[in-house]
């Protein structure tokens, strides 16, 4: 049992940190893409601006990627994202743990800090990669102090959620109806989408360094283990749906983790064929990300009170 | 800070390594009580241990200490925002790590006379929302009561748990020229500033551990669990595990941060006005769960803003509905509502007749005399001294609407004089006191400051002081003004055990 309100901030934290750790990762795989003068290059950018229907396709990556971290007026930047979980974190500072807290607080204190971008100017790549590493001590200490109860099950949908649509939106780009053939045809460019997906040692360690567009959808889409691959989060988010709607005295509804529970299995049964024109199955990823999250909403948060008065 | 950094202050510290150090010819308090040196420049005997400790660390090393500190209040978000035209920032409050040191003898007189005053005032709030024996025994004008805006007839005749009004209380003590306490403000409404008595403890011990463990210092650490203990007292018998909450008016409060924090330490939810739901005469609060019934309320919401059907309408903080509840006996509010007109300025002149008047007992603790004057002949004495008093307006708080006599031009007391004549009902003036000093780093020096100190009282079936206060400081020199709203800091206050140690 934990306030609606706090539930909708802890799923938010979840949802900004793991936006921004995505948004910088890419950002930085773009930024070393480009130091090589070639077209592979230039597809690296527009593939990964294009996952996140990024600011201006044609601007020049390094003002494409300081946009992308720094621009307060771009909602999905780094700044804003980090900004926005720190200030959830605030609203909800009892529930979560001083060690998680001080994380959080110390990222965003350093990416505010009026001396950021020049760092950013001196050194973006270990500008970025410090923001990468921040955010995995975030995560570990939430999950190293916080009891891994309700509020925590709240946040880590929100990373799993967001996951999963960030991962299915680059392999649109990549694999989807409207990609070109020749998209992946280039090694530099298959290796620099593994990077964006962290998914480079991962998936060399299963496949070997004879890389395949093909073998790289198969990892992202339905590998068990991989901690990136849109099955992996769907089981979390099917898991962490269960456990709280059991919790749930009133709800008959189960709607969250019945949606929760069809996507997963529509990933563990999905044919290998359902590849070949993978437009559909991430189409699906997609849009029933966002059912679920509405039905998360209106379970736990905005549910309507006339249901819910004591008789 | 500059001095430290720059060269020319290292190297002229380095030449006189001492010249930090405190002593009577570099260190001038002035008229004021000094609470480390005495008036012939020898240091006070419980302040020893830690002068020892503060000659022996280097510029430099104190420098060092002090950024620490300052460096994990920043980390652990003890901060206000400052909204400015470009970024918004955050700022510390800030604090000197230097502790200030009360001596066991001078803290049982303090704890005594706070127990008192506040065992009197939960008697005087009850008596006035009562049977009013006090207004008709004369010895406090009806008036002055009845039509006071703190005043809330809604309360007349309720209920109240244990007949404690005030739960939580954080008076303002200060020490005069003399070094005598004196109770300055009793601040029955929600007093603040608990969390930073806790915080700047938590960075005392890592700033000075081995002074803080020698000197044997009281612990302040059992408030939040006493909190609790207090709160719970208030609920029916019959009700088990009651619920209890902390209601802050929300992320832009510049208490906050301490909000947040007695309901982390307490683990209790931080509710807001829009959490919670009245129904049928019940407070609920919405869960993942669906509506969860609240026993006790430890507001830290003005009354004027808890209930938009009771109070003020234009309220969004609050929950419609609340008072109703309360006045059902249904749930428990801490503070009570309406307990504000024990505090208001005018009220207090009477605090020492109050105390004698229900406890049969003179009072422990002095208060500043205080001239009201909507007395005829007293009024006539604050005109004829005006350069002498502050005079403040009984219902403005924060420094406004007040004059320093004092400081104040000729013009400046002629016009203030038409006002007050004006509306004689609406001032107080008091002497205006020196407060005392206590050593303080400023700028890589150690200076005196002025300092007052807050205690912090808590009352259910029973009064607990708890042992340590929060000590705020004037930080500009000669400053007498503590509030953090203008510029005020703060730092650590360590209450000694008795030489005997209590089996």
């Amino acid at each position: 049992m934990m306030l609606a309100r706090v539930a909708d901030s802890l799923y938010w934290i979840g949802r900004y940190v793991e936006r921004a750790e995505h948004i910088s990762r890419l950002s930085d795989v773009m930024l070393t893409a480009t130091l090589d003068q070639n077209d592979a290059a230039v597809a690296v950018a527009q593939l990964a601006l294009a996952s996140i229907g990024g600011p201006d396709v044609e601007a020049a990556p390094y003002d494409a990627v300081h946009s992308l971290v720094f621009e307060r007026e771009n909602l999905g930047s780094v700044v804003t994202s980090l900004a926005r979980a720190r200030e959830n974190a605030r609203q909800v500072r009892d529930q979560i743990t001083t060690e998680t807290w001080e994380r959080l607080n110390m990222l965003y204190l350093r990416v505010t800090d009026p001396r950021a971008e020049e760092a950013f100017t001196n050194g973006s790549s270990v500008f970025l990669h410090e923001i990468i590493a921040d955010l995995h001590l975030f995560k570990g200490a939430a999950d190293a102090t916080m009891s891994h109860g309700e509020g925590w099950r709240f946040q880590l949908l929100g990373v799993h959620l967001e996951r999963a649509q960030l991962i299915a939106r680059l392999l649109e780009v990549c694999f989807g109806d409207r990609a070109g053939e020749k998209t992946l045809s280039d090694h530099r460019t298959q290796i620099s989408v593994l990077r964006m997906a962290c998914a480079m040692e991962p998936y060399l360690r299963l496949y070997t360094a004879e890389i395949q567009p093909q073998r790289m959808l198969e990892f992202l889409l339905f590998d068990e283990d991989f901690p990136r691959s849109i099955r992996f989060s769907t089981n979390r988010i099917e898991e962490h749906l269960t456990s709280l709607a059991r919790r749930d005295q009133y709800y008959e509804g189960a709607e969250p983790d019945r949606l929760a529970a069809r996507l997963s299995a529509r990933l563990k049964f999905a044919d290998m064929d359902e590849t070949l024109g993978a437009g559909a199955i991430l189409g699906t990823v997609v849009s029933e990300c966002s059912r679920i999250h509405h039905a998360i909403y209106e379970t736990f948060v905005a549910y309507p009170l006339e249901e819910r008065l004591p008789a | 800070m500059k001095a430290v950094g720059s060269s020319a202050g290292v190297a002229q510290t380095q030449d006189i390594p001492a010249s930090l150090f405190p002593s009577a010819a570099f260190y001038s308090p002035g008229r004021s009580y000094d609470e480390m040196f005495a008036a012939d420049g020898s240091v006070r005997a419980h302040y020893v241990a830690l002068q020892n400790r503060m000659s022996s660390l280097s510029p430099t090393e104190l420098a060092n200490r002090q950024r620490t500190l300052e460096q994990s209040f920043l980390l652990q978000g003890i901060t206000f925002t400052v909204y400015g035209a470009e970024a918004t920032t955050e700022r510390i409050i800030p604090t000197d790590l230097f502790p200030r040191i009360i001596p066991a003898a001078e803290w049982a007189k303090i704890e005594a006379g706070l127990t008192q005053r506040l065992k009197a005032l939960n008697l005087f709030l009850a008596d006035i929302y009562g049977d009013q024996k006090i207004l008709a025994d004369g010895l406090v004008p009806r008036e002055l009561i009845l039509d006071a805006p703190s005043y809330r007839r809604e309360m007349r005749g309720l209920y109240v748990p244990h007949n404690t009004y005030v739960n939580v209380s954080g008076a303002d003590l200060i020490r005069d020229e003399a070094g005598e306490f004196a109770v300055l403000e009793d601040n029955l409404r929600v007093p603040s500033g608990v969390s930073y008595m806790l915080a700047n403890r938590d960075a005392a011990k890592r700033t000075f551990p081995g002074t803080y463990r020698t000197a044997n210092v009281r612990p302040v650490e059992r408030y939040p669990d006493l909190l609790l203990a207090t709160l719970k007292s208030l609920v029916a018998d019959w009700r088990p595990n009651p619920q209890v909450v902390v209601m802050t008016p929300g992320v832009y409060n510049s208490a906050y941060y301490e909000h947040a924090y007695l309901a982390r330490l307490m683990g209790t939810p931080l509710v807001e006005g829009r959490d919670l739901l009245v129904h049928d005469n019940m407070v609920y609060m919405r869960t993942t769960v669906g509506l969860r019934r609240i026993d006790v309320i430890y507001r830290r919401v003005d009354d004027d803003f808890i209930d938009p059907l009771t109070f003020r309408r234009d309220s969004g903080l609050g929950a419609a509905g609340l008072f109703n509840a309360y006045r059902a006996g249904n749930v428990a509010i801490a503070n009570a509502p309406g307990t504000g007109v024990a505090d208001d300025k005018a009220v207090y002149a009477y605090t020492p007749e109050i105390i004698r008047y229900y406890l049969s007992e003179e009072p422990i603790l002095p208060i500043i005399e205080t001239f009201l004057c909507r007395e005829p002949s007293q009024l006539s004495h604050v005109l004829a001294n005006l350069h002498k008093f502050v005079v403040k307006a009984v219902g403005a708080s924060g420094g406004y609407g007040m004059l320093v006599g004092p400081h104040a031009t000729v013009a400046e007391r002629a016009e203030f004089a038409e006002r007050i004549k004006a509306d004689p009902d609406n001032y107080i003036a008091q002497p205006t006191i020196q407060l005392s000093t206590a050593p303080c780093l400023v700028d890589g020096r150690i200076e005196p400051r002025h300092v007052d100190l807050r205690p912090f009282v808590l009352a259910g079936q029973r009064i607990v002081v708890t042992p340590g206060a929060l000590t705020r400081v004037a930080l500009k020199r000669g400053s007498l003004v503590v509030n953090s709203s203008q510029g005020g800091g703060s730092k650590d206050t360590w209450v000694l055990a008795d030489e005997d140690p209590v089996p």
